[in-house]
């Protein structure tokens, strides 16, 4: 067997290079890299769009080309997670973490030397693991229950408390409304319909595309928009050389890539798992497991190396059940199966074994679309390093005006703009108020399949499944890793200061805790009147999290000092201008704010792109002040990139806008 | 000729010719009116899945067979399990036969058996066609003690579900409350592959409400090989790969009890519904109607089809706007049978 695979490997390298195949392969590697610059585009997107074209390709020139796309996507979507703090697809939001800063400091060169070269690695490592494991993916797959799978994502979840820093109580309470928000929506045990009030748009739950984009990337640019430079300031750039500086750093630390890169690779392999969720456990792990990670958070080499090449890596952990079992590891694999069905091919045993060609076909195309990804990024990236010294003025309307069409992506729904604010402006408050964000999104990408999976255990193995010696050893892993960063407030101050009281008093600072605390109990009074099957887990999470959140609060009012709630979450971005006086600040955040929703407002009224128009132009010149002419011709590039890529291209179906009812002549004129 | 004979003669052509001028004036206004003309189709669910797959490859041929040969773009509007669009098409849509729209196959019924969202009477959507007349099966994996329908009067089969609301839920559901059946329901995988993989692992012994033509396409060897018994096939009536399975419809014990099961199986004529917005003027919808026929007879289309494993029994618009109105008729015994037993036990 041995013998025979690694001829199999060869002579599918011979054939993935062959002209034909490899210019399709090239062909998706390009639509890939420009699908992950774009924020709201993602592999998905990708794949559907492509999709039909493979019709008439013969199947490796197919894989090689949609393979080729979804390879890539991970790679580009540092650019924009790096310059703007605006991730390019939802697996790029901890890349923003010590990326950003980087490019703050005027390091965009080293941090994207550094974040491509870990891409590549990281997506060679995911396609050689890969490659070794294909004699043994169906009898591990098969090996693992429900209850096994139930028990590693609970164990991804713990890792909430290495990313919560020195907040771990606020961490859980973010994880547990993390939680909550994936339950909004139909409930798939009994049919009800949960927190969803009435509105058709939640009846799927609340999408991850405008939640992540605005919980992560809104609070970036409002920051921006409040310090009124460029993102670099006035440092001065040097990529070229910042670029191999970065290339070397990853090459430095590449333990560190093996290990993510690995555990990227595993955890792609579980279904459910998504990229939004494992570059943050990559985070977290780097985290806990480097060393001097004071810097982790404000532009540490490692904190962009370690998400790059789980993220990375993931593509090839994807395909396992994919290709093991026609089970899709992700969305994107979801379409993929298509094209297997498409050239005749049946994921399973067959494919791994009559059609080993294929197989390793798909192995070479995922090694090669990385390093041709890589390679164009790296040439680029010189050019895109440069961006960083634009103008505020008028580089904030276009990438706003951008966000709000990819946001709309999430289910092409009115709903997702709302959601795309509601969740910019709390991902606003909590930056403020220090409280940790990417809890929340482990928690929301998790909830769902955590819950199925606690259903489908116990309905089949009532409480048996406990004592399976997977599930103990992975439930024992999440509590070490949970009580770890909570005992260790304790450790580090004596007991007697832990617990010094003073006279209660009130600050801003816990303005959200006491929201959150109504909109915990608010919840908890909504769902008394639903189903057992409904109920039970949501009001499980919410006592849970009310508990974390009232222990937090009572010692910010009662203690001097409370270790458990300090004012300074460091893992959270830094705030970028603290020389401005908080009023002042407040007032500027709340003009950009009223700014995004008036864009909201502008949509509702013409449709997308007349607003985008519209918006861009008055933005920039009134609040960019910038030049009227420079402000409407930079208008209609952009709302001709866009009309070009979403409408005639996407063929998205823009929803009804007001000045389409009231005036329908109009309607087949305005997108 | 008498005089009255001839002038009836001239009458009789004068109408002739009138009518023949009517026609053709009705067929070029079709014509006129889809020249150059963008059809939407939309689809209510999102790119990649069943319902999309079906609905591109009708989109791509059956503009040639519409007067005018207007260019078919395919859209995705998902949302609520295809509810949104179910919605969207009967309020807001345009009704001028520009737009078209697939959703879901048990939609129609909605409203009869829960009403919860829908906005829409399912009688009066403009029905252009179906392009399969769905066959679901109910399997158990071979290891099982389940070997036939009458082995679940006395023994349990534990089946895979994805959730409330799909074939695999309702469908073992209803077989449980309406005919006594011994089927346990393991539901929340996250889709069908998922169960099909539990019942490889032994989490699961089958999975109910799997269409055959999805057997074929993607387990063919689990046939072939005998891995799984086909223990029921669920549609009105049987497939022809299948003479010798059990139809579900047979179990029903009373005239109400049938009733009742066609209430919720019906939706299986319409397995892949093609329709549009209601009040659509009606040469237009005649025309669209004959062209979704005739697309189910191109050659092109059906190699396309063949080539993506797409099954293809037509349904005509005409068979199910009579189905529906039929089900709508139901007695209101029939309706609550059918309302309660697609119910789960709730706790």
């Amino acid at each position: 067997m041995e013998a025979s695979a690694f001829e199999f490997a060869m002579s599918a390298l011979g054939i993935m290079l062959e002209p034909t195949r490899l210019m399709a392969l090239s062909s998706g590697v390009l639509i890939g890299l420009m699908i992950g610059v774009i924020p709201g585009l993602g592999g998905v997107v990708g794949m559907a769009l492509l999709l039909p074209f493979t019709y008439e390709m013969d199947p490796f020139a197919a894989f090689g080309f949609l393979i080729g796309m979804g390879s890539v996507t991970t790679t580009s979507d540092t650019v924009p997670a790096v310059l703007f703090g605006v991730p390019g697809t939802v697996g790029a939001a901890a890349t923003i973490m010590d990326g950003y800063p980087l490019a703050q400091q005027g390091q965009a060169g080293r941090a994207f030397g550094a974040a491509y070269t870990a891409s590549l690695l990281g997506g060679l490592a995911g396609a050689f693991l890969l490659a070794i494991s294909i004699p043994i993916l169906r009898p591990i797959i098969l090996y693992l229950q429900s209850p096994d799978l139930l028990a590693i994502c609970v164990f991804a979840l713990s890792t909430v408390a290495t990313l919560s820093g020195k907040a771990p109580l606020k961490g859980m309470t973010a994880a547990g409304l993390g939680l909550l928000l994936a339950m909004i929506g139909s409930d798939p045990q009994s049919g009800t319909l949960r927190w969803t009030f009435d509105a058709l748009y939640l009846w799927d739950g609340v999408p991850l595309v405008p939640l992540t984009l605005g919980l992560f990337a809104i609070p970036e640019l409002i920051d921006m928009a409040v310090a009124r430079r460029s993102i670099a300031g006035d440092i001065k750039l040097d990529t070229r050389r910042g670029q191999l500086d970065g290339v070397r750093d990853a090459l430095k630390n590449w333990w560190l890539v093996l290990r993510c890169s690995w555990l990227g690779a595993a955890l792609g392999s579980i279904p459910g798992l998504g990229s939004a969720v494992i570059d943050w456990i990559a985070y977290g792990h780097a985290m806990k497991t480097e060393k001097h990670t004071e810097n982790f958070g404000k532009g540490d080499i490692r904190g962009v190396i370690a998400p790059e090449s789980a993220a990375n890596a993931k593509e090839g952990g994807s395909l396992v059940p994919t290709l093991a079992f026609g089970v899709p590891g992700s969305a994107s694999m979801a379409i993929l199966l298509g094209a297997f069905t498409i050239h005749g091919l049946v994921p399973g045993p067959r494919l791994l074994t009559d059609h080993l060609d294929i197989t390793y076909s798909i192995v070479w195309s995922i090694a090669l679309a990385n390093v041709l990804g890589a390679g164009l990024c790296l040439v680029f990236s010189n050019q895109l390093a440069r961006v960083a010294m634009v103008r505020i003025g008028t580089l904030l309307p276009l990438v706003l005006g951008i966000i709000f069409i990819g946001a709309f992506q999430g289910s092409r729904q009115w709903g997702d703009l709302y959601v795309l604010l509601g969740f910019g402006a709390l991902g606003w408050v909590m930056k403020r108020q220090h409280w940790p964000r990417p809890p929340l999104i482990l928690g929301f990408v998790l909830g769902g399949i955590i819950e199925r999976y606690l259903f489908i255990s116990i309905g089949r193995y009532d409480w048996a499944w406990l004592t399976q010696p997977l599930v103990l050893i992975f439930f024992a892993l999440a509590v070490v890793s949970l009580a770890g960063p909570l005992l260790g407030q304790f450790r580090m101050r004596p007991v007697h200061e832990v617990f010094e009281f003073k006279a209660p008093s009130f600050a801003t600072s816990m303005i959200l805790s006491i929201a959150v605390v109504s909109v915990l109990v608010a919840a908890i009074i909504v769902s008394a009147d639903w189903p057992f099957d409904a109920r039970i887990v949501p009001q499980v999470v919410a006592y849970t999290a009310l508990a974390c959140i009232s222990v937090s609060l009572l010692f910010e009012i009662f203690t001097a000092r409370s270790p458990l709630a300090e004012a300074t979450a460091q893992r959270d971005v830094p705030l970028a201008d603290a020389t401005l006086e908080p009023r002042e600040r407040c007032r500027r955040s709340a003009v950009f704010f009223l700014w995004c929703c008036g864009y909201l407002v502008l949509a509702l009224l013409l449709g997308m792109l007349p607003s985008l128009f519209v918006f861009v132009a008055l933005c920039m010149h009134f609040w960019g002040r910038e030049s009227m002419m420079r402000s409407v011709l930079l208008a209609v590039c952009i709302t001709a990139f866009a009309w070009i890529l979403f409408d005639r291209f996407l063929a998205v179906p823009w929803p009804q806008s007001l000045i389409g009812t009231w005036f329908p002549a109009l309607q087949p004129y305005l997108p | 000729m008498s005089e009255t004979s001839t002038r009836q003669a001239i009458a009789a052509v004068l109408l002739a010719w009138t009518a023949a001028l009517s026609c053709s004036v009705v067929a070029d206004e079709v014509e006129d009116f889809y020249a150059g003309k963008q059809v939407s189709l939309y689809i209510g669910y999102s790119a990649g899945g069943g319902y999309d797959t079906y609905a591109r490859v009708l989109a791509r041929h059956i503009g040639k067979h519409i007067p005018g040969n207007p260019t078919v773009v395919p859209q995705n509007m998902p949302g609520a399990g295809s509810l949104t669009l179910a919605n969207w098409l009967y309020n807001i849509a345009p009704k001028d036969g520009s737009v078209l729209g697939t959703i879901g196959r048990g939609l129609a019924m909605e409203p009869l058996l829960s009403g919860i969202g829908t906005r829409f009477d399912a009688t009066e959507y403009s029905w252009i066609g179906s392009l399969n007349n769905e066959v679901s099966v109910c399997a158990s994996w071979h290891t099982s003690n389940v070997k036939t329908v009458d082995d679940l009067k006395t023994r349990e089969l534990i089946v895979g579900g994805t959730g409330s609301g799909s074939d695999t839920d309702k469908f073992p559901t209803i077989l449980r409350n309406l005919l006594g059946l011994n089927v346990r329901l393991i539901s929340g995988y996250p889709g069908g592959n998922d169960v099909l993989l539990a019942m490889e692992r032994g989490e699961v012994d089958g999975r109910c409400g799997w269409s055959w033509g999805s057997v074929l396409a993607t387990r063919p060897d689990w046939v072939a090989d005998g891995q799984i018994n086909i223990l029921l096939q669920i549609a009105l009536a049987k497939h022809p790969d299948l003479p010798n399975v059990p139809l579900v419809m047979d179990l029903a014990r009373t005239d109400d009890e049938r009733m009742a099961m066609e209430l919720v199986f019906s939706r299986q004529v319409m397995g892949r519904p093609f329709l549009a917005p209601p009040d659509v003027p009606p040469a237009r919808l005649a025309a669209l109607r004959a062209a979704f026929d005739a697309t189910a007879q191109d050659p092109q289309f059906l190699a396309d089809a063949q080539r993506i494993d797409l099954e293809l029994n037509p349904v005509t618009g005409a068979e199910i706007e009579i189905l529906i109105r039929r089900m709508y008729g139901a007695s209101p015994t029939a309706i609550e049978l059918a309302t309660n037993a697609v119910l789960k036990a709730g706790r």
